[in-house]
C-alpha cells in the first residue's frame, strides 16, 4: 500500500498531543500532569507496571472517557478537554487493537474487517477488496469466512490488527495486545507489527509492561509511575542505565 | 420504538374490531349500537340474560364481570375510578348495598324505569338511583332430615349449638350487609353483643357462602347462614340439604333480602342503549328466567312464576330495612368487624 | 447527542409507564381533598397486630424464597447445564404451577391433603406449600438463563483440579450469585403480595389490609397507604442485595460464550437423578394437578370449557406475546441504561421498576386508570393498548434485570472496538450488543410472556369491556361457576400455554455463534 495524500499532509504536525492531562476515578488519582507528544510514524511506547495509567492514557486517547483536566489533540484538532469529550471515538480517525481484541464472535472474519468501512457507506466492492488487502497484509488471506472462536490465539491478533489498520488510521492504539501470547509468537508478532508499521507509516501508542516488546518496538519510550511521566526519551537511554 | 409500534399495533387491532362491526352495520343501513355493562351478579347466570337481550334487541352487549370479593378487586372499584371518564352504561349489582355506594359517590343517575312500576317500594331507591330485582333470601342451610334446625339468628349465641355453626366472612359479600343490616335495625350495643356471644360460642369463620354450605353439606357444622341461591345450588347437585327461613315468627325479625340492583352510570357514553338494557333486566321475564336458572332468584314483581324449591315474595316474611341506611352502617361497622376477625 | 436524547426519551417512556402509575397513587394518598395530609397512613402499622400481620408476610415470603432457592437453584443446574434425560420435559413440567391461578391449586392441594384442624394444612403450612409449587420455577428459570452467562474457560481451570463439583462451587455459581439473588427477591416479592392463597387458608397477611381497603371500602388512599409498606419492603431487599454484590460486579476481560457451553456429563447416575427430579415433579405439580384433570371430568367439560372461553383464549396468547416482547424491548433499553449509568436518574430507573413489581397490582391497577382514563386517551384505554401497558408496568423490572445479567457479562471493548471502527452509537447497539445479547431478549421475552399470561390483579381492573383474557375468565366463573368447569379451564390454558413455550424454549437453542467444536 502506497503513503495516501491523507498520511502525507498529517505528516506536517503532531499527530497526539496531550497537555497537562489528569484524570482520577472515585478518590483515586490515575494520571497527573501528563504530557506527551507523538509525531507522524512515530513509535511512541508507554512502560510501567499495572494500574501506573498507561490504559487510561490510551482511553482518553480514544475517547471513551473525558480528562478532568488538561486537553487532548489529534492532528491539531481538540478532541476532550476538561471534562469533555468534544468529538467521540468514531470521529477521531484512531485505530485500536485492544487487550482482550475484542472480536465480535457473531461476525465472520471478513465481516470484522469490513465493519469499520460499512459504518463510512464504503461500497461493497471496495469494502471487500480492502479487506482482502488487510487480510494478505497480515498474512491471513483465506480466512476471511471463518469465525473468530475457529483461530489461534496468534491469527486472532493478525486479524485484530487488520481491522484497525483497514482504516488507514493516521494514529494506532494498542493495549496490551500480546499479553497472553508466548515469547515466540510474541517475537514473531513484533517483527510483524514493525514490518507493517514500515509500509504504512501509521504513527503508534502501544502500552506494555514487557521491556522487552518495548526496546524492541519502540522509536521512544516513556516510563509511567503512579500516574506521572517519570521518563521519556529513546529506548537507548531508557534501558541503559537499568 | 418498538414498544410504541407494538402498542400502536395493539390498538389498532382492538380498534380494527370497532371499527369492522360499524362498516358491517353500515351496510345494513342502520349502526350497530353498543351497550357496556358491568356486571357483579356472577357470570354463569348473567351472562346468559344478555346474550338473549343481545338477540332480541340487536344492541351489543360488552360486559365486565366480577370476581368473588375474596380474590380481586374488580368492577366497583373500577366503576368509583372511572368516574372522571365513564366507560361503563349500566351496573348491575348482585345487591343494593353496593348501588347506594355508587350513589353516594355521584356515579350514578336516576332513571325510573316503566317495568320498575310492579316492584315494591322496600326494594327501590325513592330518588331512582337503583332498582331492585330478582332476590335471594339469607337463609340457614342445614343438613336434610336434622331433628333439631335453627329458628332465628339466636340461634348462634345458643350454647346448644356451640361449635357447630358458620358463617362467611363478614367483611365481604351479602354477610356484611346483614351484619350493617343488624346494626341499623337493632342498634349498635345490641348488636356488638350479639357479635360477641357468636364469637364466644365458637362459630367458625369460612371465607364465603359457599364454604359455608360446603362445611354443613359435609358434616363439619350444623347450620350456616347462606345466601338462598348457594343452598339451592348444592339442593338441585344432589347434595342432602334443608333450608330454614330465619326469624319468621310473631314479632320475629324477619329475613334479611338481597336484591340485585341495576344502575344508571352518569355521564354514560351509551345512554339510549343503557335505558333499554335496564329496562329488560327489570322485566318479569328476566325475573322469571333468573327464578327458573340454577341461581333460584326469588321474582319481586307479584305474579312471576318462582323457583320451585322456594317461597314466593309475599311469602316470607322480610327484614324491614332501609338499604340506604344499611349501606351507612356498613361503613360505620367495618373497624369493629375487623377488630371482630382479630385484624 | 443522539444518544442521549435517545436515553431520555426511554426514561421518558419508563416514566410514563412504570413510574406515573405509582407515583400518583403515593401522591394521592397524601393530598386528601386538597390538601397535603398523612391522615390516610394513620392506621398502618400502628398496632401490635399490625406487626404481627408484617412478620407473618415476611417470615412467610422468607420462608418462601429461601425454599425455592434451595430447590430451583439444583433443578436449574440439572436441567441447564446437564445432560440428564428428560431435563426439557421436567424442567415444562416444573413450570406449569406458575400459569394456573394460586387460588386453584389451593384448592386442589386442600382436597387432596385435607384442610383446617383435622387435615394436614392450616395457615402456614398451606400457604408455604402452595406458594412453593408455584414460584419455584423462578429461581429454576433464572438460573438456567444466567447459566449461559459463565465462560467455559473459566471453569476449565477449576475442573483440571477438582472436576466438576470444584468447578460449579468454586466457579460457576459465585459467578451466578446475582441471578441467584434476584430470583429470591422476586419470589419473596411474589410470595408477599398474594393473598388469594393466604385467603383460603386463613392465614392473615400483611397485604390483606390493602385489599380490605379497596374491597370494602372502597377507599383508594387508604388502600395505598396500606400498600406503602411493600414499598420499604422491597427498598430493604434491594439494599441486601447491593450489599451482597458490592464486590462481585467487575468488569470481565473475556467474552462468555466464546469458549463455548459445556454441559456435565453425569452418566448413569443421569437416569438416577432424573428419576428423583420426576419424583419432586409428581409431588410438587403432578398432584394437584391431577387432582384438577380428575375434577374436570370428562368431555363434556372441557367442551364448555372451551365454548365459555371463546375469545379469551386467543385474546391471552396475543396480549400476553406482545407484552412479553415490550418487556424484553423496554427491559432491554432500561437495563442498559442502568448498566452504561447513561444518564443522571439511572439509579431510580431500576428502583421504579422495582417497585411498580412490589407494589400490589390493584394500586398499580388504579394508578393507570387514573392517569389514562381520560377522553384524549381514550385511544389508549379504551383498547387493550392499556392491557399491554400495564403488564408493562409491572414486569418491566423482569426484562431489565435479565438484561442487565447479560451486559454485565459482556466487556465493554465489544462496544468500544465498534465505536472506535466508525459506528456511532445506534449501530454498535444494532450490530454488536442487541446480536450479543440475542439470548436476553429471548429469556427476556419468555419470563414476560409468562407473566402476562397468568396475570389478574392488573388485568381485571384495566381490561376493555368484552376483550378479557383466560384467567380473568377463570376467576369471574369461579364464582359459582362448577368445580368441572373451573378445573377444565385450568387444565386447558396451562396445555395451551406450555405450547408457545416449547416454541420459544426450541429458539433458545438456535443462537448457536459459540458452539464449541
Amino acid at each position: 500500500m502506497a503513503r495516501s495524500a491523507r498520511l502525507e499532509e498529517a505528516m506536517k504536525e503532531d499527530v497526539l498531543r496531550l497537555d497537562d492531562v489528569s484524570k482520577s476515578y472515585g478518590g483515586t488519582t490515575v494520571l497527573e500532569g501528563v504530557s506527551l507528544r507523538v509525531g507522524t510514524g512515530e513509535r511512541l511506547v508507554a512502560l510501567g507496571p499495572s494500574g501506573c495509567g498507561k490504559t487510561t492514557i490510551l482511553r482518553l486517547v480514544a475517547g471513551f472517557v473525558a480528562p478532568d483536566s488538561g486537553r487532548i489533540l489529534v492532528n491539531g484538532r481538540a478532541v476532550s478537554e476538561n471534562g469533555r469529550v468534544l468529538a467521540p471515538p468514531e470521529r477521531r480517525g484512531l485505530g485500536m487493537v485492544f487487550q482482550d481484541l475484542a472480536l465480535w464472535p457473531h461476525m465472520t472474519v471478513s465481516g470484522n474487517i469490513e465493519f469499520g468501512l460499512k459504518a463510512r457507506g464504503t461500497p461493497r466492492s471496495e469494502r471487500a477488496k480492502r479487506a482482502a488487502d488487510a487480510l494478505a497484509l497480515v498474512d491471513m488471506s483465506g480466512y476471511g469466512a471463518r469465525k473468530p472462536s475457529e483461530l489461534s490465539g496468534g491469527q486472532r491478533q493478525r486479524v485484530a490488527l487488520a481491522r484497525a489498520l483497514v482504516l488507514e488510521p493516521a494514529l494506532l492504539l494498542m493495549d496490551e495486545p500480546l499479553s497472553s501470547l508466548d515469547s515466540d509468537l510474541k517475537r514473531r508478532l513484533t517483527d510483524e507489527i514493525l514490518s507493517l508499521h514500515g509500509k504504512l507509516g501509521f504513527a503508534m501508542v502501544y502500552v506494555t509492561h514487557d521491556r522487552d516488546e518495548a526496546a524492541r518496538l519502540a522509536s521512544r519510550v516513556v516510563v509511567m509511575e503512579r500516574g506521572r511521566v517519570e521518563f521519556d526519551g529513546t529506548p537507548d537511554n531508557a534501558f541503559s542505565g537499568r | 420504538m418498538f414498544s410504541i409500534a407494538a402498542v400502536s399495533a395493539v390498538f389498532a387491532v382492538g380498534c380494527g374490531g370497532e371499527k369492522g362491526d360499524g362498516a358491517d352495520a353500515a351496510s345494513k343501513g342502520k349502526a350497530q349500537a353498543t351497550v357496556v355493562v358491568y356486571v357483579s351478579e356472577d357470570q354463569v347466570f348473567s351472562e346468559p340474560i344478555l346474550k338473549d337481550f343481545e338477540r332480541d334487541t340487536g344492541i351489543r352487549v360488552k360486559a365486565v364481570y366480577d370476581t368473588e370479593e375474596t380474590k380481586s378487586t374488580g368492577a366497583m372499584n373500577r366503576l368509583i375510578a372511572e368516574k372522571g371518564n365513564p366507560q361503563a352504561d349500566v351496573y348491575w349489582a348482585n345487591e343494593p348495598i353496593r348501588a347506594e355506594v355508587l350513589k353516594r359517590k355521584g356515579v350514578s343517575e336516576p332513571y325510573f324505569s316503566p317495568n320498575a312500576k310492579g316492584i315494591p317500594a322496600g326494594f327501590k331507591d325513592s330518588e331512582g338511583c337503583w332498582t331492585g330485582f330478582s332476590a335471594r333470601a339469607r337463609v340457614f342451610v342445614v343438613a336434610a332430615g336434622a331433628k333439631e334446625k335453627p329458628s332465628g339468628l339466636s340461634a348462634y349465641t345458643d350454647p346448644k349449638w356451640k361449635g357447630r355453626a358458620a358463617i362467611a366472612n363478614p367483611l365481604f359479600g351479602t354477610t356484611t350487609s346483614e351484619i350493617a343490616a343488624l346494626f341499623a335495625v337493632w342498634g349498635d350495643a345490641k348488636a356488638k353483643k350479639f357479635m360477641a356471644g357468636m364469637k364466644a360460642n365458637g362459630v367458625k369463620v369460612t371465607s364465603d357462602n359457599g364454604e359455608s354450605a360446603d362445611a354443613v353439606a359435609s358434616g363439619k357444622v350444623d347450620f350456616s347462614l347462606v345466601d338462598s341461591d348457594d343452598a339451592i345450588n348444592r339442593i338441585r347437585r344432589g347434595e342432602k340439604l334443608d333450608l330454614v327461613y330465619p326469624d319468621q315468627g310473631v314479632g320475629g325479625l324477619g329475613t334479611f333480602i338481597v336484591p340485585n340492583a341495576v344502575v344508571l352510570i352518569k355521564g354514560c357514553p351509551h345512554p339510549e342503549a343503557a335505558r333499554k338494557l335496564m329496562d329488560y333486566l327489570l322485566s318479569k321475564e328476566t325475573e322469571r328466567k333468573l327464578a327458573l336458572a340454577d341461581c333460584a332468584q326469588i321474582p319481586l314483581h307479584s305474579g312471576v312464576e318462582g323457583p320451585p324449591e322456594l317461597k314466593p315474595m309475599d311469602g316470607i316474611k322480610a327484614m324491614r330495612v332501609d338499604y340506604a341506611e344499611v349501606a351507612d352502617k356498613m361503613v360505620e361497622t367495618q373497624p369493629f368487624l375487623k377488630s371482630w376477625l382479630g385484624l | 447527542m443522539g444518544r442521549r436524547v435517545f436515553f431520555l426519551s426511554v426514561l421518558a417512556v419508563l416514566t410514563a409507564v412504570c413510574a406515573l402509575p405509582v407515583l400518583s397513587m403515593l401522591y394521592r394518598s397524601v393530598h386528601i381533598d386538597g390538601r397535603f395530609t398523612l391522615s390516610a397512613y394513620s392506621g398502618v402499622l400502628d398496632s401490635g397486630r399490625q406487626w404481627r400481620l408484617m412478620w407473618n408476610s415476611v417470615s412467610l415470603a422468607g420462608s418462601v424464597a429461601l425454599a425455592t432457592v434451595l430447590a430451583g437453584v439444583p433443578l436449574g443446574v440439572l436441567f441447564g447445564k446437564t445432560e440428564m434425560p428428560f431435563r426439557r420435559l421436567l424442567s415444562a413440567a416444573f413450570v406449569v404451577p406458575l400459569l394456573v391461578p394460586p387460588y386453584v391449586l389451593a384448592v386442589s392441594w386442600a382436597d387432596l391433603l385435607g384442610c383446617g384442624g383435622d387435615g394436614a394444612l392450616d395457615g402456614f403450612s398451606g400457604c408455604a406449600l402452595v406458594h412453593f409449587s408455584v414460584f419455584l420455577p423462578v429461581p429454576m428459570i433464572l438460573t438456567m438463563v444466567f447459566l449461559r452467562t459463565v465462560d467455559t474457560r473459566l471453569e476449565e481451570a477449576a475442573r483440571l483440579v477438582s472436576g466438576w463439583r470444584g468447578a460449579l462451587f468454586g466457579v460457576t455459581l459465585p459467578l451466578i450469585l446475582p441471578g441467584i439473588l434476584l430470583s429470591g427477591i422476586l419470589v419473596f416479592l411474589l410470595s408477599f403480595g398474594e393473598i388469594g392463597v393466604p385467603n383460603y387458608f386463613r392465614y392473615d397477611v400483611f397485604p390483606l389490609e390493602s385489599f380490605i381497603q379497596f374491597s370494602a371500602f372502597y377507599n383508594f388512599e387508604a388502600a395505598t397507604a396500606a400498600a406503602a409498606p411493600s414499598l420499604a419492603v422491597a427498598v430493604a431487599l434491594l439494599g441486601l442485595e447491593r450489599v451482597f454484590l458490592r464486590d462481585k460486579t467487575r468488569a470481565p476481560r473475556i467474552l462468555y460464550g466464546e469458549g463455548g457451553f459445556t454441559r456435565i456429563h453425569l452418566g448413569r447416575r443421569g437416569g438416577v437423578i432424573a428419576a428423583v427430579c420426576a419424583l419432586l415433579a409428581v409431588a410438587v405439580v403432578a398432584a394437584p394437578l391431577s387432582a384438577l384433570v380428575a375434577e374436570a371430568g370428562g368431555g363434556p367439560a372441557y367442551a364448555e370449557a372451551l365454548e365459555r372461553a371463546g375469545g379469551s383464549l386467543l385474546r391471552s396468547f396475543v396480549y400476553a406475546s406482545i407484552g412479553g416482547a415490550c418487556v424484553a424491548v423496554l427491559g432491554f433499553l432500561v437495563g442498559y441504561i442502568i448498566h452504561a449509568k447513561a444518564v443522571p436518574g439511572w439509579r431510580m430507573a431500576d428502583t421504579l421498576t422495582i417497585f411498580a413489581f412490589a407494589l400490589p397490582s390493584s394500586v398499580v391497577g388504579i394508578g393507570l386508570i387514573s392517569l389514562w382514563n381520560h377522553p384524549w386517551s381514550n385511544l389508549v384505554y379504551a383498547t387493550p393498548a392499556i392491557v399491554i401497558l400495564g403488564y408493562l408496568a409491572k414486569y418491566a423490572a423482569l426484562g431489565s434485570r435479565i438484561t442487565l445479567a447479560r451486559l454485565r457479562g459482556l466487556p465493554a471493548s465489544m462496544e468500544e472496538a465498534a465505536r472506535i471502527s466508525g459506528a456511532g452509537w445506534f449501530r454498535s447497539m444494532a450490530m454488536i450488543v442487541v446480536p450479543l445479547s440475542a439470548r436476553a431478549l429471548l429469556a427476556g421475552w419468555l419470563v414476560g410472556y409468562i407473566f402476562s399470561l397468568r396475570d389478574t390483579g392488573i388485568t381485571m381492573l384495566v381490561y376493555p369491556p368484552g376483550h378479557e383474557t383466560l384467567p380473568v375468565r377463570i376467576f369471574t366463573l369461579m364464582a359459582n361457576g362448577s368445580r368441572e368447569l373451573i378445573s377444565a379451564m385450568c387444565v386447558i390454558m396451562t396445555a395451551a400455554a406450555l405450547l408457545p413455550l416449547g416454541v420459544g424454549l426450541a429458539l433458545w437453542r438456535v443462537p448457536r455463534v459459540w458452539r464449541r467444536r
